[in-house]
């Protein structure tokens, strides 16, 4: 029993407090930069601390929080994404006035996520979404004098509450089913008995579904997504596109592939046809979509559904395919988000398509950034998002799940009619009057996150080998004694 | 010099040049079209020194390059030729120097991003013909649609959003299916021979059994059939081909038509011999109703484009039964039939150009009498016109010869069949030929149809490579035989009553066939078991 293995979300969660009060105290300027500075400084130590005790199973807080490997990955991706958040807001104008809260509550929210996926029992794991939820739902309405982003805090707040509430019903019907909240010992349960077809545990595992198909808008619990992704502030949208997604899969991994894998058979299929709903949806939808931001919130939908593709499987193959492709989908889709940030400053409506006509010809680095992230969304060879794809299908290949690898493979192609629209329009599209006319000079830190994204995209996908491994050995870890 | 992986340059060179292309300003032209044509130069180069060092007499893989990728997923960088396909990387890499050469020096409205896609059309052409993993091939495959899609779809005319998304639906379709066939491909053999690979020259020779193997070996050929295309999936030919810009026309019949039978040659025939021999007739079937098909809507065709297209059609057909006769000396034809075929439409499709271009007419038959005033033309679009129709002392003729006379051994009704083809060839090539160039004259200033030098520059040397192969088909022929051997014996020993002289290849089975279990043997280890689950204790 130490306090020390929980040391990351501990880090977090200090660092989130000092922000607060950095953006309270001292003058003027100090209260604008201060608190992304401390911030950021917060989530670098958080990432050395888990390159540094980068290993087996410590326990924390009598087993409430453990830090494996699965967990140190996890925290990583978490931390960088935050970080990349902090920097996206850096002219943010709903954070300026605000810079503590903002920073507070992305750190926050980070810190909840933090302990979905070191979960050791029902009641860190329920807290940690909770902790991580109520930050993005003031995050989602930190515009408050434009009644988009007022809406789309409102949607959230009460889509997302009856998420989690569904969820705790699910953990609480697993916990009366088995009599314990540590998941461990959950685990060792279902070992000893015969739990087939226990209505109480189908229940819980329908529900828990349910719950966290929300979190991870997941088809058909994504109607809130289009809606909330353009109403947020952008950089919130781009947090909670990478960040809050990870989490949820964190905690589809650790409950499904890492506890009820004994009961794969009752709950495959429930996870399958969520899977190939969301890949169907989310392709299809976004095929029509004409503003940049709804529809990189529906490519997120299909995203999320090749994503549980890799949960379905229900194996070590198919969480170590969700676990590089998270690693590559953070990288893909910070990088996308560069371009509606970098444009949205420049034009009013600059998350139109239309706005984009040209902006690739008269933008040339912006333009390779985002044509790198596009490709590999739609899961181009050789990047990043090819070899996810082609893990995560080889895993349900290997399941005898693969009608299912059919239909995300079908839905890839679906997803080119898309991604190559937003290409044409930047390349080749006629920018007309208003259109990359009006240019301002870069925010040379949000150029710097995109460019970072872009070469991830492509270096993930040429050196795959080592990140393969690593991500193989985090899903180890879900097994591990 | 010789150490070099000059197969992975071929491939690498115009893949960096066409990326740093697109990033060109549209207005500096002048440097784009001096990295273009001299990287379309040094490819070119790099392909040559590729066929001065291919042993002619090789069977096998040569100069291999492997390296590795993701070595758990069974992904790697591996890249050969063969006496197959070390031809097609030759004809694509002159084909779209002479390509790139009329874009960068002909027409100065296409920019830099024009170049730029070409060069990228041209490296995942010889990535295709080169790749030795299935996966890589897929890669390719795909790869090579994306640069077409935006040169019809950006420069196109006509209807060209819609004929290029049926383009792209079509082939995406095919490959989606090829896609799970390959997948499915490596894990069925794993499951036969204990290991995980992709690798093509490795599949070959894995016991499938014939249920496995007529499954996979429709899965591929589906997307092999959309992409030659072979009647009646052609339904995104007649719009690809005629929104296109010329120039990206002449280049999808003459290149990239033979990847469809390429994947036939590479991967249906020699991988899944039982496959290809149960669909042996259906295929021949559907390629003697292209011959005539595409014969007969040729010679109705109004455009001179379209005439030239379905054209092609006709000529892809017999190399598709050329290949699907698993006959020896038919599939060397069908190799030196790509290539001849590649040369004649590119020919073909430069005179179009030419004709379309100072007349303004597109329209057969809007031309006429134009012999008069443009001789050199006209004798020039003679000698095509012959090598088209396979006239005897043509390039053409002895390719078709070659396939004729292969395919005739093995079943001479289909031989039969298949030579109506070539007399329909002779009406609508010469329906084209007698209406643009005699007659009254119509629809045009013959003195400004007239060769220019620049246009010479471009067709003497196809005419060249057209009088070479005519007088020395040997020079390709000579160089497949072994290959075409090796490819074809899969195929012919799985043919029940296939001539035993005519087998010159053979096969090593995979796993052999000593270390498969006779009936009564003990049951056999079983094949590797699931990852199993430990408890967590």
């Amino acid at each position: 029993m130490s306090l020390g293995a929980a040391l990351n979300p501990i880090i977090v969660a200090a660092t989130a407090c000092l922000a607060l009060l950095a953006g309270l105290i001292g003058p003027r300027t100090f209260r604008r930069v201060g608190p992304t500075w401390i911030g950021l400084a917060g989530l670098v130590a958080s990432v050395v601390v888990s390159v540094l005790w980068w290993g087996n199973r410590v326990e924390a807080l009598d087993g409430a929080y453990r830090a494996d490997q699965f967990t140190h990955l996890f925290n990583i991706i978490f931390a960088v994404c935050a970080a990349a958040a902090l920097i996206y807001g850096i002219r943010e104008s709903a954070a300026v006035d605000r810079r503590g809260e903002f920073v507070t509550l992305v750190l926050s929210s980070t810190a909840g996520m933090m302990l979905v996926a070191g979960a050791g029992d029902l009641i860190t794991l329920f807290l940690g979404i909770e902790i991580l939820s109520v930050a993005l739902y003031v995050l989602c309405a930190l515009e408050v004098w434009r009644e988009r982003s007022l809406e789309a805090g409102l949607k959230y707040l009460i889509v997302g509450a009856v998420g989690s509430s569904i969820f705790l019903y699910g953990l609480a019907l697993l916990f009366g089913a088995t009599g314990t909240v540590n998941l461990t010992e959950i685990g060792d349960k279902l070992m000893v008995a015969s739990f087939t077809d226990e209505p109480l545990l189908l229940a819980a595992s329908a529900l828990i579904i349910v719950g966290l198909g929300f979190k991870a808008s997941a088809a058909p619990f994504h109607m809130w997504t289009p809606d909330v992704y353009e109403g947020a502030p952008t950089s919130v949208t781009a947090f909670m596109a990478t960040a809050t997604k990870a989490a949820a899969f964190a905690a589809f991994l650790r409950i499904y592939a890492g506890v009820l894998f004994d009961m794969v058979g009752e709950w495959q299929l429930a996870i399958a046809v969520v899977a190939a709903a969301s890949v169907i949806v989310g392709n299809l939808a976004a095929l029509v979509q004409t503003n940049l931001k709804r529809l990189l919130a529906f490519s997120s939908v299909a995203q999320a559904g090749y994503l549980l593709i890799g949960v379905a499987a229900g194996t070590i193959q198919g969480g170590e395919a969700v676990l590089y492709y998270l690693m590559a989908y953070a990288a893909m889709t910070l990088a996308a988000f560069s371009l509606v940030i970098i444009r949205e400053r420049e034009v009013e409506d600059g998350d139109e398509l239309s706005a984009l006509a040209g902006y690739g010809r008269a933008r040339p680095v912006v333009g390779v950034i985002a044509t790198l992230a596009m490709l590999s969304l739609a899961g181009f060879p050789p990047l990043a998002g090819f070899i996810g794809k082609f893990m995560l299908f080889g895993a349900a290949v290997e399941q005898d799940l693969t009608w299912l690898a059919v239909i995300g493979a079908v839905g890839s192609v679906v997803s080119l009619g898309y991604y190559l629209r937003v290409l044409r329009v930047m390349w080749f599209g006629d920018p007309g009057t208003q259109g990359p006319s009006r240019l301002l000079p870069m925010p040379a830190p949000v150029l710097g996150i995109g460019a970072l994204g872009a070469v991830a995209v492509v270096a993930f996908g040429i050196a795959a080998s080592p990140l393969v491994d690593v991500a193989r050995e985090a899903a180890t870890a879900l097994l591990a004694g | 010099m010789s150490d070099m992986p000059w197969v992975t340059i071929s491939i690498l060179l115009p893949l960096a040049a066409g990326a740093l292309l697109l990033l060109f300003p549209a207005r500096s032209s002048g440097m784009a079209r001096g990295i273009a044509l001299a990287a379309a130069l040094a490819t070119f180069v790099s392909t040559d020194v590729v066929v001065h060092q291919f042993a002619r007499d090789g069977a096998g893989p040569q100069l291999i390059d492997r390296q590795d990728w993701v070595s758990s997923l069974g992904l790697e960088w591996l890249v050969w030729v063969d006496g197959i396909s070390v031809w097609l990387l030759l004809l694509t890499s002159a084909l779209f120097l002479l390509a790139i050469g009329v874009a960068a020096l002909r027409a100065p409205d296409r920019g830099p991003a024009f170049l730029g896609l070409l060069l990228l059309a041209e490296a995942g052409l010889i990535g295709l013909f080169s790749a030795g993993n299935l996966v890589l091939f897929y890669v390719f495959w795909e790869a090579m649609l994306i640069p077409f899609y935006f040169l019809i779809g950006t420069w196109g005319e006509g209807d060209r959003l819609r004929n290029t998304t049926r383009f792209v639906i079509y082939t995406m379709v095919g490959s989606l299916v090829m896609l799970v066939g390959i997948v499915a491909t490596a894990y069925t053999a794993k499951q036969t021979t204990g290991q995980f690979t992709f690798d093509i020259d490795a599949l070959r020779g894995v016991a499938f059994t014939r249920t496995e193997s007529i499954w996979l070996f429709a899965a591929f050929a589906l997307a092999f059939a959309i992409k030659l295309p072979l009647w009646p999936f052609h339904g995104w030919m007649p719009g690809a081909y005629g929104s296109a810009p010329i120039l990206v026309t002449g280049l999808l019949a003459a290149v990239m038509s033979k990847a469809g039978v390429y994947g036939f040659l590479r991967i249906g025939v020699p991988l899944f011999p039982e496959g290809a021999e149960t669909f042996k007739y259906p295929i021949i079937l559907l390629a003697l109703t292209g011959i005539i098909y595409g014969s007969l809507v040729a010679w109705r065709q109004t455009t001179m484009r379209m005439v030239v297209a379905y054209s092609s059609l006709a000529h892809l057909g017999f190399i598709a039964l050329a290949i699907m006769s698993f006959d020896n000396q038919a599939g060397q034809g069908a190799v030196l039939q790509m290539v001849n075929h590649g040369i004649v439409v590119a020919a073909a499709f430069v005179i179009v150009g030419i004709l379309s271009s100072r007349t303004g007419h597109e329209e057969v038959d809007d031309i006429g009498g134009l012999a008069n005033g443009a001789p050199w033309l006209a004798g020039l679009f003679l000698v095509v016109t012959m090598a088209s129709l396979a006239i005897p002392g043509s390039n053409a003729f002895a390719g078709e010869f070659f396939i004729l006379s292969g395919v005739f051994r093995q079943d001479w009704w289909v031989a039969t069949i298949a030579s109506i083809g070539i007399v329909y060839a002779a009406v609508y090539m010469l329906r084209l030929y007698q209406s643009s160039m005699n007659g009254p004259l119509r629809g045009g200033e013959p003195r400004k149809v007239e060769l220019t030098w620049a246009d010479a520059a471009v067709l003497v040397p196809l005419i060249g490579a057209m009088a070479v192969l005519a007088l020395w088909p040997a020079a390709i022929i000579g160089g497949t035989t072994r290959t075409v051997e090796r490819t074809m014996a899969p195929a012919q020993l799985a043919t029940p009553g296939f001539p035993q002289d005519l087998i010159k290849g053979s096969v090593t089975r995979n796993p052999p066939a000593e270390a498969l279990p006779l009936p009564g043997d003990p049951d056999p280890a079983v094949p590797e078991v699931q990852q199993s689950q430990e408890p967590t204790p």
